[in-house]
């Protein structure tokens, strides 16, 4: 891909992105299995990317974690607060009216 | 087994800040890293460990996911970087300039130690002494970014702002600014040759009145036409020759000039009687206003040497994006 291209593609999914994990921290989950989760949805995530993201959401109050050790090894795994909750509604309702926009331009068949 | 393993977690730890974040943070890429090795490939194996992490990526890249948001110097105070740099290295000039020029050693502690200088040590001193000032700034500058604080940074209105754009002159504004420099340049020379100074009491030019002493009056006509004449052909040259080198070279020649003049001690010079309450003053005035005009002159110098460097950074830089 053009890696202008890229990078916007880049700064978009970020905002997708942290839906996608809100969303999926309904239920408590672990990195690596999120990981599979969101490639089952047929998204692409870098686990370099959904890292840092989770500790973000977490430094500001959007989701809890703890270290389980109980099975062969540590896993630490994540889940969404009651904020993050507030939060995620917030973020859905912006990306239905980001969408309901584009689809009207696409039915108008204005610059798209 | 976990040797490459380890060692990859090593290089990330490299780059990360904070210990205890970055313990957890090296703990989870492990975790990471050993289930997907186990899950894709079966069992943790030296060869399967090696594919997980060649896909995790790069060891700066992932450190750098962490620290996204965290500027070392906030990208806003990136200007002043260079002012300040500037107004330091040229304190720092001057400074150099006159401890070669009055062979003395000068102290402000704690932040001035200039030793007494030859030439050749002054071109040796100059390059590490304008690093030491780089690094000062980029200090504090950092210590302002890291405080979080919104802090209005200090800059006077001196003209002096090296990202400051002028209106170009047209070619009418360049040729009569050269005339006017010319024209006084010679008229100058003629006076002086005629007289021996260009510094007079009275405008009768028949019977003329010195104000300074011969030998004083000649010595500071000499380096002021001198800077007069440097601006004379930094003009003429900017006909033919567009380079901001030009500008350098002439703060250059100019703070030799200046240097010059400051070099001389102030008292004594004049050749009219001056009343004794008065003298001690004028002396003062007249000391601290060369030292005005020499710190504005280095000032200039410096802001040349940075435009010229970033002109020549940024017309390297070019071809390699094309």
């Amino acid at each position: 891909m053009d890696p202008e291209i890229s990078n916007f593609e880049t700064e978009m999914n970020r905002g997708f992105l942290q839906i996608l994990v809100l969303a999926l921290l309904e239920k408590k989950t672990y990195g690596y299995a999120m990981v599979r989760n969101i490639e089952q949805l047929g998204y692409e995530v870098e686990e370099n990317t959904l890292y840092p993201m989770l500790r973000r959401l977490e430094k500001s109050g959007w989701v809890r974690s703890q270290w389980e050790v109980g099975e062969e090894r540590p896993r630490k795994f994540y889940s969404i607060t009651e904020a993050g909750r507030s939060l995620r509604a917030e973020l859905l309702g912006i990306w239905k009216k980001q969408d309901r926009i584009l689809s009207q331009l696409i039915k108008e068949k204005r610059h798209v | 087994m976990f040797e490459k393993l380890d060692a990859y977690l090593e290089e990330i730890s490299h780059f990360l800040s904070g210990r205890t974040e970055r313990e957890e943070i090296l703990s989870e890429i492990k975790s990471h890293i050993l289930e997907k090795a186990e899950q894709e490939f079966g069992e943790v194996t030296p060869e399967a460990l090696v594919k997980v992490i060649s896909t995790y990526g790069p060891a700066r890249r992932v450190a750098e996911k962490y620290l996204e948001g965290r500027a070392i110097i906030a990208p806003a105070y990136r200007r002043y970087l260079f002012r300040y740099t500037a107004l330091l290295a040229s304190l720092h000039t001057l400074l150099a300039v006159m401890a070669v020029v009055f062979k003395k050693t000068f102290v402000i502690f704690p932040v001035v130690f200039m030793p007494q200088l030859g030439v050749a040590d002054l071109l040796m001193y100059l390059p590490a002494a304008y690093l030491a000032d780089l690094g000062f700034v980029s200090l504090i500058l950092f210590f302002l970014t890291q405080s979080g604080k919104e802090i209005r940074l200090p800059w006077p209105k001196l003209s002096v702002d090296i990202d400051e754009v002028k209106p170009r002159r047209g070619l009418a504004g360049d040729i009569i600014g050269f005339v006017l420099m010319a024209a006084l340049s010679i008229a100058a020379l003629i006076v002086f040759f005629r007289h021996g100074t260009i510094f007079f009491v009275n405008l009768d030019f028949i019977r003329a009145k010195p104000l300074l002493t011969p030998a004083a009056g000649q010595w500071f006509s000499l380096a002021l036409i001198g800077l007069w004449l440097t601006e004379t052909v930094r003009l003429l040259v900017r006909f033919f020759v567009r380079s901001p080198w030009v500008d350098v070279v002439r703060g250059f020649v100019s703070l030799l000039f200046v240097a010059m003049m400051v070099s001389r001690p102030v008292s004594n010079i004049f050749a009219v009687p001056l009343p004794e309450w008065l003298a001690p003053h004028i002396r003062l005035s007249v000391t601290i206003t060369l030292f005005i005009i020499a710190f504005f002159t280095a000032l200039d110098f410096i802001k040349s040497l940075v435009i010229a460097l970033r002109k020549r950074l940024a017309a390297k830089a070019a071809p390699s994006r094309s």
